[in-house]
């Protein structure tokens, strides 16, 4: 196993990474918006229910 | 969703989730407040949830909040910070309080309004016709322009969030007054 020391980061690769990574999430926000709009408050909410529950405890 | 603009009302029927139910019990102990920030964007269908929920109430005298305090205990909220009411009352002046119920997660972070824009959040809130229950929230312009403001990525997406939900409802004008207030103008194309 390498050694913390010895392993190589590209920070311009990572910089790319991040980069790419928080457009992909803009657009699921626009993706899911678009979910949202064409899909009625019960369905949509019921599955945002169920990641902000799994989340929460249930005390 | 329904929002009807020139009334400020939003009518909203959902499965409530733990988050939601949290704040419903929680500010139905209330008559003067305004929920700001994350849960806003939560509210309207952000695949997120929160550690906890901002929210805004005009000043009160030490009787108006030793009254909520006991209303609040006695309904099982405690406060994080402290057991003691005259000690959150004077934490209260400084810096925002947390209650909770059962768990520490999620909580309600309780401020007083001490600035412009909190007080035009809580003279122009919207609101939201949640079910049968009723919420009040900060004006989504306002909102928008504030999340750009804290920048982090997560704020840019629940900006985003709030303005493509809303966006044929969205008062243009007001929301670039707000973001030249906050001088965040260069973030405006993060929301399109």
């Amino acid at each position: 196993m390498k050694d913390i020391k010895d392993i190589k980061v590209d920070l311009v690769e990572l910089a790319k990474f991040k980069e790419r990574n928080f457009k992909e999430r803009l657009e699921f926000i626009d993706w899911w918006v678009n979910y949202i709009k064409t899909h009625s408050d019960k369905e949509w909410s019921k599955q945002q229910k169920e990641i902000i529950d799994s989340q929460l405890s249930d005390k | 969703m329904d929002y009807d603009a020139s009334k400020g009302e939003i009518i909203l029927e959902k499965e409530l989730n733990k988050l939601d139910l949290f704040v419903l019990d929680f500010v139905a102990n209330l008559n003067k407040y305004v929920i700001v920030s994350g849960y806003v964007s939560i509210l309207f269908g952000r695949a997120r949830s929160s550690e906890d929920i901002d929210l805004l109430v005009p000043k009160l005298s030490e009787k108006e909040f030793l009254d909520l305090w006991n209303i609040l205990s006695n309904k099982g909220f405690w406060c994080i910070n402290t057991s003691k009411s005259s000690e959150a009352f004077e934490m209260l002046s400084e810096h925002a309080i947390r209650f909770c119920k059962n768990e520490p997660v999620p909580n309600m972070e309780f401020k007083i309004i001490k600035n412009e824009l909190d007080e035009f959040a809580y003279e122009h809130k919207i609101k939201v016709s949640l079910n049968d229950k009723t919420l009040y929230i900060s004006p989504l312009e306002l909102q928008i322009a504030f999340k750009l403001y804290l920048g982090s990525d997560k704020d840019i997406e629940d900006a985003r969030h709030i303005y493509k939900t809303f966006n044929e409802k969205i008062n243009k004008e007001e929301l670039e007054l707000f973001v030249d207030k906050l001088d965040v103008r260069s973030k405006l194309n993060l929301l399109t």
